[in-house]
């Protein structure tokens, strides 16, 4: 399932360490989930499309495969 | 009494504690102290390392220091679940080679084997295994309207 958390963070000029502080996960977990070796809980889901101004489905495109995961 | 003790430092305080048993066990055991000196030492040092340790930005310094994130917790789980069915395959063959060369003493094989076995369908009645109940409603002595995938 390819994610736009990559795109959404660094077009937000954000760091990993500050989007997981953000959403209270941990750095490993957004390189995970943006590298999609990560499928997060729906909550968690939620919490990062909320956090971007999305919807999940904007976020996560569950017909697209990640690149290279 | 855990809520006590600061997160980063409960789990390296308990496998200190644990190894302090073996300690004692030791001493109960055998009446000698050297050797459970040495080993209160090194749980003394290994508390220390791991308390350290728990301190740094990795999953496995997350899950020891108590703050882990849903992705750290569910890798704890998973090699928690490998440990268990390794335990219980290692309790297996220990048993199954205690019986073929006839040692009387493989009931703590069998015993292992038990209280694995028991633990996994404790765990399966805990987590929900039971939790489906009868149909609802609306579908019972109804087809699906919809097309399943699955």
């Amino acid at each position: 399932m390819r994610n736009h958390v990559r795109e959404q963070r660094i077009q937000r000029e954000m760091s990993q360490a500050e989007l997981a502080a953000a959403l209270g996960v941990s750095r490993q977990t957004i390189i995970s989930i943006e590298n999609g070796r990560y499928l997060p809980s729906l909550p968690l889901a939620f919490g990062i499309a909320r956090f971007f101004d999305l919807t999940v489905d904007k976020m996560f495109d569950p017909d697209e495969e990640e690149a290279g995961a | 009494m855990m809520r006590f003790i600061r997160p980063r430092l409960r789990k390296p305080l308990l496998r200190g504690i644990a190894l302090l048993g073996i300690a004692g066990a030791w001493v109960i055991g055998s009446h000698t102290w050297e050797p459970a000196i040495v080993i209160a030492v090194v749980a003394v040092g290994q508390t220390v390392y791991r308390y350290t340790w728990a301190g740094e930005d990795t999953d496995e310094s997350a899950l020891l220091g108590s703050r882990a994130d849903e992705r750290q917790k569910q890798v704890g789980l998973r090699a928690r679940a490998l440990s268990g069915s390794v335990a219980m395959a290692a309790a297996y063959i220990g048993l199954v080679i205690a019986l073929a060369v006839k040692r009387a003493d493989a009931w703590p094989f069998a015993a292992l084997l038990a209280v694995t076995g028991f633990a996994y369908l404790l765990g399966l009645s805990s987590y929900g295994s039971g939790e489906p109940g009868p149909e609802d409603e609306v579908t019972a002595g109804r087809q699906a309207r919809y097309p399943v995938n699955s």
